[in-house]
């Protein structure tokens, strides 16, 4: 089934209910995301000062995730640093995004020949490893968050310009557009009206797990080192910082390294129940 | 009736032919080939013809829907050629003087888009103001019979039946009070008893603005109810042109007596529905002479070698050298 048709089918009803595993990953991001929002209104004030008598502190009752080497708390650094790494994440997707839907957009609704060379640059795009082009830019710009989200963001469209310029063409084809067009609607109202609200759904499943993905990215950058820089609680600049103690003291890696995985493989499964729940004949498992 | 007496047509079309382009970038592919018609002022005409034939092709030239066909010939529309028309200028007759209904009033209206917003888009697009333009998209709802339609403004196409949304769609074209409205198999994909309820509305719009149809359809059961003049297409040709009564009594060109002998009629008990033989030829592998012949039983050596000619026959326009015989 296409996504037009899904779209246009009879009207969408909460028919499948959550299975338990679903209602785990969804309550999983919303504590990630209440977390990033309201938690560094709870954490301690020690988080951000050093108080080497208590560093390396196992976990305990106080600590819960231990202490590092500057005795500060690693469940609380976690905690503020969700805001950071989550946060930044979204920005990073919001801004690609709309970099990624207005090449999308001129491409589908221009002529041919702009058509093909949106296209060709984005293949450009895909084909130069992200990653490696964004760690460049944020190099060449000077390592910080700033850096790192502005490189992230300049690198990430082309997914998102590929596979929405492929829906519009799609959408395009069908017979409310050509509706519309017989009425006398303008290309580019037709285009902005019309084509792309009726584009927008499958992205919503692609941001969701893109922002697993940045979150992994990000850390990434920040661990390497031209992104946020320590004593940033983000969480990849809190693994490089406590890097060294990994086998003295486990947990000053190991939770940092943990919060990364959870959240971005929270969000990709997110952007997967999302699609199956938006898809009947995907069957709902 | 044929071809408007007392006044000028609204639309006059001659010599009009549509050539698709082929891939190769060779000559296109003829279509519809060189044909002549007029619509009057509020009148109702069908075309109809098999698929393929060319009807739709015809249709879409008309509005210039199709931007990589080649079109020739004229289109006068109340004394202007559309045809020379920039892409702008005919954008704006499209909507307001001439405007289009298609086959699938499910798919014609956007999921995403509320009804009263889709009914005034066409009003919005010409500046109208947004309270102006929900105030006339209003009472063409109520005009349509659409129900409650004050209150079902807000509501999206999904939430309407199929009946509904045809009558949604029709008051999308009909806002902006156009002089022709084509229609182009605006009932196939409804249920018959729906299918009764549109065409009495159609009917019932026509009357009452003055509205002038061009019904295309390959139902001849429609043309008989609606239309006061029928054109059948074969081959992107018009082959027969006339009063709808007179051709359905008479039919003068063979392909058109076929085509009404093939209604199953269930009055007469039938072993076998009856089917013209063979299929209409493909645009690149038209036969020599008439198109028609290869499938005709009354050809003769005529129709084999010279393409009949559009000529007057008893009130009617008729392409077809039997006819031409007798006359000459």
């Amino acid at each position: 089934m296409t996504t037009v048709s899904a779209m246009s089918g009879a009207p969408r009803r909460r028919r499948l209910a959550l299975s338990p595993f679903d209602t785990a990953v969804i309550v999983l991001v919303c504590v990630l995301l209440l977390a990033a929002v309201f938690g560094p209104f709870f954490a301690p004030d020690s988080i951000y000062t050093s108080d080497i008598a208590n560093s390396l502190m196992p976990p305990s009752a106080a600590n819960w995730f231990g202490t590092d080497d500057q005795g500060r708390d690693v469940f609380w650094r976690l905690v503020a640093g969700a805001r950071t790494t989550l946060l930044s994440s979204f920005l990073v997707v919001t801004l690609y995004s709309l970099i990624g839907v207005t090449i999308a957009t001129v491409a589908a609704a221009g002529p041919r020949w702009l058509d093909e060379a949106l296209m060709r640059l984005t293949d450009i795009g895909l084909a130069l490893p992200s990653m490696i082009v964004a760690l460049g830019f944020a190099a060449a710009m000077g390592p910080s968050l700033k850096s790192a989200i502005i490189a992230m963001a300049i690198t990430g469209w082309p997914t998102t310009a590929r596979l929405l310029r492929g829906i519009m063409r799609q959408t395009m084809e069908s017979q409310f557009v050509a509706g519309a067009q017989v009425l006398g609607v303008s290309r580019w109202r037709l285009m902005t009206k019309h084509v792309l609200p009726n584009s927008l759904d499958v992205l919503i499943v692609k941001w969701a797990g893109d922002i697993g993905n940045t979150v992994l990215v990000l850390a990434s950058l920040s661990f390497i080192g031209v992104g946020a820089q320590p004593p940033s609680p983000e969480w990849g600049a809190t693994i490089a910082g406590a890097r060294g103690y990994v086998s003295t003291a486990w947990w000053t890696v190991v939770m940092p390294g943990a919060a990364v995985a959870i959240t971005s493989i929270a969000f990709g499964l997110l952007g997967d129940i999302i699609q199956v729940r938006r898809d009947p004949s995907l069957g709902g498992n | 009736m044929f071809p408007s007496k007392t006044q000028k047509p609204l639309v006059e079309v001659r010599g009009l032919s549509v050539d698709m382009p082929l891939a190769g970038g060779k000559d296109g592919l003829r279509i519809v080939d060189n044909i002549d018609f007029s619509i009057a002022v509020g009148e109702r005409v069908a075309l109809v013809g098999e698929s393929g034939s060319g009807k739709s092709v015809t249709a879409r030239a008309v509005m210039r829907l199709d931007p990589v066909a080649r079109l020739s010939g004229k289109i006068d529309f109340e004394g202007r050629d559309l045809l020379t028309l920039s892409e702008k200028e005919m954008r704006h007759y499209r909507g307001s003087s001439i405007a289009m209904v298609f086959q699938d009033p499910m798919s014609f209206l956007d999921p995403l888009m509320t009804i009263g917003d889709q009914v005034a888009e066409t009003l919005r697009i010409r500046g109208i103001g947004r309270v102006e333009a929900r105030k006339r998209a209003l009472s063409v709802l109520d005009e349509l019979g659409v129900d409650r339609a004050a209150e079902r403004l807000g509501s999206y196409p999904h939430e309407f039946s199929g009946g509904m949304r045809q009558r949604v769609v029709l008051a999308m074209a009909l806002v902006g009070e156009p002089k022709l409205l084509i229609a182009d198999e605006p009932t196939t994909a409804l249920d018959v008893r729906v299918q009764d309820q549109v065409l009495d509305l159609l009917d019932d719009v026509s009357t009452r603005r003055g509205l002038a149809v061009l019904f295309i359809t390959h139902d001849l059961g429609v043309v008989a109810g609606f239309a006061e003049r029928v054109m059948v297409m074969y081959s992107g040709r018009i082959v027969e042109d006339g009063d709808v009564h007179a051709v359905f009594k008479d039919p003068k060109h063979p392909y058109t007596r076929g085509l009404i002998r093939a209604v199953p009629r269930i009055d007469q008990d039938l072993e076998e529905l009856y089917a013209i033989p063979g299929a209409p030829p493909a645009p690149m592998a038209r036969p020599a002479g008439c198109p028609f012949n290869p499938r005709c039983s009354d050809a003769f050596d005529r129709c084999r070698a010279e393409l009949p000619a559009v000529l007057p026959v008893t009130g009617e326009r008729v392409a077809c050298h039997l006819h031409d015989r007798k006359g000459a």
